[in-house]
């Protein structure tokens, strides 16, 4: 075999490397290394001239493999790669050294740095070496969408897939689609009724022929990676059927059992078997099993009687339905943060202490009151209001350390609808900043104090309970240093937004990570704000962090175009730096299978088989193996060796 | 108590009925007062088998090494194996069941509860300056035959470390069983010795450990006795590197070599470094390979230490169950990450 003539290119990257690392020196110590022919620095290899002399050095000293010392494999694997593939390389005997992030940017003193920055450098030399030209997999693709959560975000990105002519299956854990949007009354900074905008949307997944929603239903497994997933999803019963029920309300209305209406957060009531609101979709009622007296056996049936059409089947069983897609949103949404964690602020046991959303609730027209601002204790039009806001946000010593983003707006939009229904009242809002960036935020916020006459007062509210019929809010405004106390009718907490319920099993089920505050995390918070860090599965709306109406709206849209763009290559290729089996070596004992965390392993005749597709070469079964029986190719053990070597010596 | 002649008897039967093929168990040794370990295939042998406090050894060795010569002359096995198995023994069978290397139905498990009692340290009794001819458990006494007579000395002054810790004495896996089921009895704490050798500072104890692996000769024989060392090419040895018809000039070439042969302290101490790790959430304390050093390295303070990391870290204890998951396969979401920190 004759030796391997290897290239090194040592980047400045301005001076995010040359200020701690001495890239002359690293440059020079590369050029006295076996194997190495040629070693160049540059300011940034990155750049046009950068690369072209990556692509010229190749061809001029007839390279075998490259090494680039430079930042992470994540920015610019890929761009020196293409570089050693247009100079007539494989791709793949193409080597990263990290001399960034994993030097520069985390060391002070320079010697040192220079010292490892060389180790670094030299390890990759010693791995490129013995890296093997590889093809990358082509992997067929399958044209189908899966969205999960019907709110706007989830409805908008299914819309705007379907519309591309991609089937798309729209899961729901809910009996309607819809979301917290449904909830408000009417929205800012142009206060358009809520459920108005919202509606169409609504019948337009349900009528269209490429959507398929599955309502009260739940993601359970989800296997394969990108361009072809196997997803499980279990379809709950609702014991109605959809295509007989005619919403008549005559099951309802027969119903002896009252519970708390999700949909109004407890505001009002609904039966064990209900509809959600009227314009549900899919218009059909809902036999909520856990209000049921009894199903099995059936301990009540009056509904069943009451129905003339016999919509109601109390044998519906729940149903797994296995699908294949190709990409998958994620949309799965907020929950306000609970009032039981706010004991300053009553701790949700102070009557007339309610949360944003119940608000929307009261003042909306198919809400509790009809649209007439009631306190809920009472009855009675509430002429004292206090608005909280940032109740649970920015509060990283007790709560949440982020900005809730919205709340400042809504709450405006709240004091200015509470105006316009009781013009007579008062509105005090009490404040740390207000943040009204956004097209016709800070102008809305501005009529809210001017034309509606909201008070908005600068601090914290210490405290808030019950006193004389009335609650009273003890709190500071920091302008003028003076403590207040008012006595008000009700009050209203902005609280913080949360992921929703669920988030965590979800991002389980579907391996993507999630940020310290939980929401699903980005795959870099600039360039790449709507993928996730698995391939094929994109973020869209509140799950992904606390957003407003036009924003969600947005990134919905542009995760549905990730998808279109996705499913409309032929095949996907993937990476062929898999594992790879030594047979002789392997014992059977599915160690490796348990290890992997994307099922590429199975077992047959007693020894382990890497299904490439499903591989993604993270080594985690290379690492279990007590016999070196399985390694991830390009990352073998030997070359892992000599990269140990290479940074010991 | 045990009565020898049920073992004997269930042997027996088994033999007879031909519902095994063959049964692992000990016998009295040429030498002295201790058993070795003998595979019996005749009925007329089971009158052989004995059950003593000498009965240290790990039989599960064996079926490891029959599974071995099995897959060499390329053979199925018509009839389960049964063997004599102390509850750390049973235990270690369920690690290798576990790993796939037989199957439940492979073996017939002919489980001895240790009861109160465990083996004998030979190393104890000879600090008593007791010669003895032979051994016999009494309830709480081993009863020893010397020259100036029998002589009954409290077993827990003469018991290996490892059973006075010994936290499951009954083997909880078995086809057929012997003994009382006395788990849960405390004869000395959990590691203990462990607990002991590091109320040492970080100093001593390197030199400790400098000092031990010079004395290392690397016979190998640790890895030999160890039924967990089953691999057929081990990591840490290059010489038996297997060639088959699938293997490579490349690979025959660019084997790695992770340890030198020769027995200098810092390859000494990367061999037995690899061996604990390999061993982490696998070895189940039975201190075999402590037993057999020839130069008295105390292996079982590195294995009680993975032990230990691996209970307290993970809540996991190795041979608990066949179909449970093993220990460095698995990744718990509440894993504490605490090296990391």
């Amino acid at each position: 075999m004759t030796k391997k003539r290897t290239g090194v290119f040592v980047c400045h990257c301005g001076n995010n490397i040359a200020a701690t690392v001495d890239v002359t020196k690293v440059k020079d110590a590369m050029a006295n290394e076996e194997g190495v022919v040629f070693s160049q620095d540059y300011v940034y290899m990155c750049s046009d001239p950068g690369q072209n002399s990556v692509i010229d050095a190749i061809k001029d000293n007839n390279l075998d493999n490259v090494v680039i010392s430079c930042c992470s494999p994540n920015l610019h694997e890929k761009t020196f790669r293409d570089n050693a593939k247009m100079a007539g390389l494989n791709s793949f005997t193409c080597e990263i050294a990290n001399i960034r992030e994993q030097c520069a940017w985390v060391h002070k003193d320079k010697d040192e740095a220079t010292a490892k920055a060389i180790k670094i450098s030299r390890s990759a030399v010693r791995r490129a070496g013995r890296d093997q030209a590889l093809e990358p997999i082509a992997v067929p693709v399958t044209r189908k969408a899966l969205v999960i959560g019907g709110g706007i975000a989830g409805i908008q990105a299914a819309l705007d897939i379907a519309n591309a002519g991609v089937e798309v299956i729209l899961v729901e854990k809910l009996a309607t689609i819809g979301g917290h949007m449904l909830q408000l009354s009417e929205t800012f900074p142009t206060l358009d009724c809520s459920q108005c905008i919202l509606s169409p949307k609504m019948v337009e997944v349900s009528r269209h022929p490429k959507i398929k929603l599955m309502t009260y239903s739940e993601v359970q497994e989800v296997s394969g990676s990108v361009g072809n997933f196997k997803v499980k999803i279990l379809k709950k019963p609702t014991y109605v059927d959809p295509e007989l029920c005619k919403i008549c309300d005559d099951c309802a209305s027969v119903c002896p059992v009252v519970v708390p209406n999700e949909h109004d957060l407890g505001l009002t009531a609904r039966r064990a078997i209900h509809i959600p609101f009227a314009q549900a979709i899919p218009a059909s009622y809902t036999l909520d099993e856990s209000a049921c007296l009894g199903l099995n056996p059936v301990r009540c049936g009056k509904c069943k009687d009451a129905c003339d059409v016999g919509a109601i089947n109390y044998d519906m069983q729940p149903q797994t339905i296995t699908e294949e897609v190709g990409a998958i949103v994620v949309a799965t949404g907020f929950d306000l943060y609970a009032q039981e964690h706010m004991n300053e602020m009553g701790g949700g046991k102070v009557e007339d202490v309610l949360d944003g959303l119940q608000f929307e609730r009261l003042c909306s027209a198919s809400g509790a009151t009809k649209g007439h601002v009631l306190r809920p204790s009472d009855r009675t039009v509430p002429k004292e209001v206090v608005f909280i806001q940032c109740v649970g946000s920015r509060d990283p010593a007790q709560h949440c350390a982020y900005c809730s983003k919205i709340c400042c707006m809504y709450t405006a939009k709240h004091a200015r609808l509470y105006k316009h229904h009781v013009p007579d009242g008062r509105a005090y809002v009490f404040y740390i900043d207000i943040r009204s960036g956004g097209k016709g935020y800070e102008e809305f916020v501005q009529r809210a104090m001017e034309d509606d006459g909201t008070i908005y007062l600068r601090g914290r509210v210490s405290k808030l309970y019950r006193k004389n019929g009335k609650v009273r809010v003890l709190g500071t405004d920091t302008l003028t240093g003076q403590n207040v106390e008012i006595d008000a009718d009700m009050v209203v907490l902005a609280l913080a937004m949360e992921p929703s319920k669920g988030t965590g099993e979800i991002a389980k089920t579907l391996k993507i990570g999630r940020d310290k505050d939980g929401f699903l995390a980005e795959s870099h918070p600039k360039l790449k704000p709507v993928e996730s860090v698995t391939a094929g599965i994109f973020l869209a709306g509140c799950a992904q962090a606390p957003k407003d109406i036009p924003e969600t709206v947005a990134q919905a849209g542009a995760a549905a175009s990730k998808v279109i763009g996705l499913l409309s290559q032929p095949t996907l290729s993937h990476a062929p730096t898999v594992a790879r089996v030594r047979n002789s070596h392997c014992s059977g004992c599915e160690m490796c299978v348990t290890a992997c965390p994307y099922n590429a392993i199975h077992l047959e005749h007693g020894k382990a088989v890497v299904n490439e597709v499903l591989c993604e070469g993270c080594g985690s079964c290379s690492a279990t193996c007590l016999r070196a029986a399985i390694e991830v190719k390009n990352a073998t053990a030997l070359q892992i060796h000599e990269m140990i070597e290479a940074c010991l010596a | 108590m045990i009565n020898i002649q049920d073992m004997r008897d269930t042997a027996r039967g088994l033999l007879t009925k031909k519902e095994v093929r063959a049964v692992i168990g000990y016998r009295r040794s040429t030498n002295g007062m201790l058993a070795e370990p003998v595979v019996i295939t005749d009925p007329a042998q089971a009158d052989e088998l004995i059950w003593d406090p000498t009965c240290f050894h790990n039989l599960s060795l064996y079926l490891v090494e029959d599974r071995k010569f099995l897959t060499h002359v390329r053979k199925t096995a018509d009839a389960p194996i049964a063997i004599v198995a102390k509850g750390c023994d049973a235990r270690s069978i369920v690690v290798l069941m576990q790993e796939h290397y037989f199957e439940r139905k492979d073996v017939y498990i002919i489980g001895m509860s240790c009861e109160g009692s465990g083996v004998l340290d030979e190393r104890k009794l000879a600090a008593k300056g007791i010669r003895a001819t032979d051994a016999a458990f009494d309830g709480d006494d081993f009863v020893f035959a010397t020259a100036q007579g029998e002589q009954r000395i409290a077993a827990r002054e003469v018991m290996a470390d490892r059973c006075l810790e010994c936290r499951e004495p009954f083997p909880k896996e078995h086809n057929a069983v012997l003994g009382e089921n006395k788990t849960g009895r405390e004869l000395n704490a959990p590691f203990t010795a462990l607990h002991r050798f590091e109320e040492l500072d970080a100093g001593a104890r390197w030199k400790f450990w400098e000092h031990q692996f010079e004395r290392c000769i690397r016979c190998f024989a640790c890895r030999s006795v160890c039924p967990m060392c089953y691999c057929e090419e081990c990591v840490v040895d290059s010489i038996s590197f297997p060639v088959t018809g699938q293997t490579s000039a490349e690979e025959k070439a660019n084997r790695v070599r992770w340890i030198e042969r020769s027995a200098t302290r810092p390859e000494n101490m990367t061999y037995h470094m690899t061996r604990v790790l390999h061993l982490a959430g696998r070895c189940i304390d039975c201190n075999e390979c402590e037993r057999v050093c020839p130069v008295n390295i105390p292996l079982r303070l590195l294995n009680n230490k993975m032990e230990r990391e691996a209970r307290e870290e993970f809540g996991y204890e190795p041979g608990a169950s066949i179909g449970g998951p093993s220990l460095t396969a698995s990744f718990l979401d509440t894993d504490p990450g605490k090296f990391i920190r």
